[in-house]
């Protein structure tokens, strides 16, 4: 029963948070912009239609959207929200959790060099390159995670030892929070790193791989990329606003509340931010290293 | 406790993004927050009469004083950003964490007699003594280099925090006093040699002649 909810709360919120992030830089050029279940007709309007393949291509381009949508799900098992426990805890699921987006990754960028098109495999090194700065950064977050809470299973390094740590070591928090908040733009291809919006750039990383996928296929694509942005947020969320022991109902509120207040923050980097360029952000990624590793000297020095 | 930590942790987080950072109004700007953050240190380490005053002092000197001269000083010049530092800025920023993880190996080994402040000081005095002397090395702009000094000499100054009552508020005020002058007279340098070259690069001072 646990399962099938934490899936349809994953599946029916998740587009809802590009939503806001749309409304969010839409209020700051002064438009009106779409309306915020936007991403939701985008999402039908794909499903609705049929897929175009290339002859050129293999099964593993066909496969690819599926692998995605399927490692993002999987991860979502493994984080509590809110109120919800994680369905599938294990001990060390952290690597799996970690896995699965590599996995993802992975496959994307094979279905990318798999259309032969040169302008792919482009955007497929790119995303290789600054994937790999950014999974170091993930990892050394979740070190200190370990290192605060004395555990390996990812609901449990998020939850009530992590909280009760707050107090002792507060600027671990702050330090962690910054550099995982770039590893969240970095893998979501959000903007100082990558600019979802634009099609026809030399400079895009993300949207570049997906050119070739068409219809149902692109649909996938993108709810995938909604439901790792919703995980991912809701890591952040729950290091942030660590659980407690209250209600289930005020628990689920306040992690709605605070989804939500991520992806207006999200907005405003976006409207005030231009994208960096391509030689600029292993630099910014090299900032959230450094802070993640100060973060984790500072656990080290408390001996905790 | 809690706010002290946050604060310095605070403070050397600033001093990395300053190592990453190439514009110039930006990093001053990053600077004045920084000793912001840093006159507020000595009132939560020992709070009282003679903490209040050094706060008060550093405030008006490295907050509001020595910003304002520096951005007279960039629009005097005219520069902007640092072209060309001697190490790219991801290799500063590398740099950066490196001595940092030397600056907490260092003070793990420091054998201090007082350490009941709190065991972030020392280790993050430490970091943004590095951090400001790598400023002052790895860039070749006058007026980047007197912030890397700077931020140096606020990592000193959080290394004095260990001894704030013990040291007379006339050692404090001169030292103060010293840095000002110091600020004062290198403005004044670099005024010359962007008079002199038409730019305020140290590089032109290796040259014997003009």
């Amino acid at each position: 029963m646990e399962i099938p909810l934490h899936i349809s709360i994953v599946l029916i919120f998740s587009p809802l948070l590009l939503g806001i992030i749309g409304k969010t830089k839409a209020f700051f050029a002064g438009r009106w912009g779409p309306p915020l279940l936007q991403p939701y007709y985008d999402i039908v309007k794909l499903f609705r239609k049929g897929s175009v393949y290339s002859t050129s291509t293999t099964w593993i381009f066909q496969a690819a959207p599926i692998v995605c949508m399927a490692a993002a799900l999987t991860s979502s098992m493994l984080m509590p929200m809110g109120g919800l426990k994680a369905p599938l805890p294990f001990w060390g699921d952290i690597l799996l959790f970690a896995g699965l987006y590599g996995l993802a990754r992975f496959i994307m960028i094979l279905a990318a060099l798999d259309t032969g098109s040169s302008f792919e495999g482009m955007g497929a090194s790119r995303e290789a390159t600054f994937s790999c700065l950014a999974e170091i950064v993930l990892f050394l977050d979740f070190i200190i995670m370990a290192l605060l809470t004395k555990k390996l299973v990812l609901s449990q390094m998020v939850g009530d030892v992590l909280s009760s740590s707050w107090h002792t070591a507060g600027a671990v928090f702050l330090l962690m929070g910054g550099s995982y908040y770039m590893v969240l733009l970095t893998e979501n291809a959000r903007i100082p790193v990558d600019d979802p919006a634009t099609h026809l750039e030399l400079t895009m990383i993300h949207e570049v791989m997906v050119l070739d996928h068409s219809g149902w296929d692109l649909g996938l694509i993108l709810y995938g990329s909604t439901v790792k942005l919703f995980v991912l947020g809701a890591l952040l969320i729950n290091i942030l606003l660590p659980s407690h022991n209250q209600s289930v109902l005020i628990q689920m509120v306040e992690f709605f509340v605070g989804m939500m207040v991520l992806a207006l923050s999200m907005g405003v980097v976006e409207s005030c931010m231009a994208r960096l360029r391509l030689n600029r952000i292993p630099q910014l990624l090299m900032v959230a290293f450094v802070l993640a590793l100060v973060g984790l000297l500072v656990v080290l020095n408390k001996g905790m | 406790m809690l706010w002290l930590d946050l604060a310095l942790i605070s403070i050397v987080f600033l001093g990395i993004v300053i190592l990453g950072n190439n514009r110039l109004r930006t990093t001053i700007q990053l600077f004045a927050l920084q000793s912001f953050i840093l006159s507020l240190v000595p009132l939560m380490v020992h709070p009282g009469v003679h903490a209040m005053i050094l706060s008060v002092g550093t405030f008006i000197l490295k907050v509001v004083i020595m910003p304002t001269l520096f951005f007279w000083a960039i629009r005097h010049v005219s520069i902007r950003r640092e072209a060309q530092p001697l190490i790219s800025y991801g290799k500063t920023l590398l740099l950066g964490g490196f001595l940092i993880g030397v600056a907490f190996l260092i003070s793990s080994r420091l054998d201090l007699p007082d350490k009941g402040i709190s065991n972030l000081l020392v280790p993050c005095a430490f970091s943004v003594i590095m951090i400001g002397f790598l400023l002052l090395v790895s860039r070749f702009k006058a007026i980047t280099q007197i912030i890397g000094y700077l931020v140096m000499e606020n990592g000193i100054f959080l290394f004095a925090q260990l001894l704030l009552e013990k040291t007379p508020l006339l050692v404090e005020m001169g030292i103060l006093l010293d840095i000002f002058v110091g600020v004062l007279v290198m403005g004044i340098v670099v005024n010359h040699i962007s008079q002199e070259f038409d730019s305020a690069s140290t590089v032109n001072l290796i040259n014997l002649r003009g």
